[in-house]
């Protein structure tokens, strides 16, 4: 038996969807603009889509980029983010570096990225890897920086070599913060994605949103938000199940539900 | 068993000043004793244990375990912290259990040892908590036993019931008794409580503020196995209490411990 509070946690979210829809149908019909279309046109142009063998190719080809860039700057970011939290010299050494690339929008490199390398996989694949990268560097240092130095002093008396505490007890230690910039490295590498697609238009999810742009299909423009959007949403309630059975020993006692999970 | 030889350590300050924090140490500690370091906080007696456990190398003399020059920590010294330090994300049985298995211990040997501990610590049916889901006592007694279970030689307590309540603490000096009883380790004890070091311990060594210094080497002659409420009542207890509160007060020591 499920009890009217969980009842309406569980259902919030939808409801949240429902409401931010709602407000969009009324909108749309009271602007009554041929480029805004009304929030059931758009969700009509969905089943088109996703049933497109072009459209599902092309949607496949972006989150394989996706998922190549998110994946790759991840092994390397957790890494370099606890090795620059643990150790001086490292920190000294790439911090002034990401502080410079920090402020820069990605995709604004993406223009240089294909002078060097072409429009290709690879250009997109890796804006998305820096997209993804800073925020996982970011709070994989922060919580290797805050690991207690007694906890590590516990591991050294126990016969733990410098290499063995880095693996056994740093990471575990900075697991939650890690996963909380990998979880905001996923929603960037979503967003990386699409911009990387609308500047160099070739394939994937930001092709047909960009081409329907320009060829002032609305549905369809507002179709592909929608289903980018629920891609977004699907994919970080994925990744929040996973976060939440890795670091159930961190979590406090009555949370704040941040997902759709 | 411990050799401590013309030990003196600096730290650097945040406004890059040296500043002196124990000076010039020299201390024995034999086998099988019980040894409390007292002093008010801020004279350096963590510092020192440091030292002993490998943690902190010294600026200058050295310090020794069965002869050979400390150079780091190693399992023959076993620290318990008043932090806990417990690893968060293993339960009480594996966090128990993570010397032991660093050690080369089989797992079902490991297992049953660390159970055992487990009961011995008074935490029997806690086996599978997070330490996030413990109090405070509960959590030194799994360091406690996470300790024990590698046999260290020497244990190293740094102030280990300094962030309890009075009830719990008084509780844990029991039960600490009780189980050093069993096969009396090498314990060296950190504390700025007088009544603790004198129920506790062997000798008492004093230490003065700032820079920390040895003041006085205190043996304390009391029978064993003790038991507290008994020894309260001990006038020769009671003795080597107010004694040594009246050194600390002679010297004008600001905030002789309490």
């Amino acid at each position: 038996m499920i009890s009217a509070r969980t009842l309406v946690a569980r259902a919030a979210p939808w409801l949240a969807c429902l409401g931010l829809l709602a407000v969009w149908q009324v909108g749309a019909l009271a602007l009554k603009n041929d480029s805004f279309p009304t929030a059931l046109q758009a969700l009509r142009a969905v089943p088109a889509i996703v049933s497109d063998k072009e459209a599902i190719i092309n949607i496949l080809a972006s989150l394989r980029r996706m998922s190549i860039g998110f994946g790759a700057a991840v092994l390397v970011s957790i890494p370099l983010g606890l090795l620059m939290g643990r150790n001086r010299a490292v920190a000294s050494f790439f911090n002034p570096l990401l502080m410079v690339v920090y402020p820069v929008p990605k995709a604004a490199l993406m223009p240089i990225i294909m002078l060097w390398i072409g429009v290709g996989d690879l250009s997109k694949t890796l804006v998305i890897f820096l997209g993804v990268s800073l925020p996982v560097i970011y709070h994989s240092f922060e919580g290797a920086r805050a690991v207690e130095e007694k906890m590590l002093w516990s591991g050294a008396a126990m016969g733990l070599s410098a290499a063995e505490r880095m693996l056994r007890i740093v990471l575990p230690a900075a697991l939650p913060e890690i996963l909380t910039g990998c979880r905001t490295g996923l929603v960037l590498a979503l967003i990386t994605m699409v911009t990387s697609e609308m500047i160099a238009r070739q394939s994937g999810a930001g092709n047909i949103l960009f081409n329907a742009l320009d060829m002032g299909e609305y549905e369809i423009v507002y179709a592909m938000i929608i289903i980018i959007g629920a891609m977004g949403i699907c994919f970080d309630a994925m990744f929040e199940l996973m976060r939440a059975r890795l670091v159930r020993w961190s979590e406090p006692q009555f949370d704040i539900p941040l997902s759709f999970s | 068993m411990i050799e401590i030889d013309h030990v003196s350590q600096t730290f650097q300050t945040s406004s890059r000043q040296d500043h002196l924090a124990l000076s010039d140490i020299s201390l024995k500690i034999e086998d099988r004793a019980f040894v409390s370091i007292l002093g008010p906080s801020g004279c350096g007696k963590s510092t020192l244990l440091y030292i002993v456990g490998g943690f902190v190398n010294p600026t200058q003399g050295t310090a020794r375990m069965k002869g050979k020059v400390i150079r780091g920590p190693g399992p023959d010294r076993g620290p318990v912290f008043q932090e806990f330090a417990l690893f968060p994300w293993k339960s009480v049985l594996g966090n128990v259990m993570y010397g032991p298995r660093q050690q080369g211990v089989k797992h079902a040997e490991a297992d049953a040892q660390s159970r055992a501990l487990i009961e011995m610590v008074g935490l029997r049916g806690f086996e599978d908590f997070y330490p996030k889901e413990l109090s405070g006592g509960m959590k030194q007694r799994v360091a406690l036993a996470r300790t024990l279970a590698y046999h260290p030689e020497v244990l190293l307590m740094d102030e280990p019931f300094g962030a309890l309540d009075a009830h719990t603490r008084t509780r844990l000096q029991n039960d600490l008794l009780n189980i050093w009883e069993r096969d009396r380790k090498t314990v060296l004890f950190v504390t700025h409580s007088v009544d603790e070091a004198v129920f506790l311990s062997d000798k008492v060594v004093m230490m003065t503020r700032s820079p920390g210094r040895i003041r006085e080497i205190v043996d304390i002659n009391l029978p064993r196995p003790r038991r507290r409420t008994d020894l309260l009542l001990d006038p020769r207890y009671q003795k080597y209490v107010v004694d040594i509160e009246r050194m600390f007060d002679d010297t004008g020591e600001p905030g002789a411990p309490s």
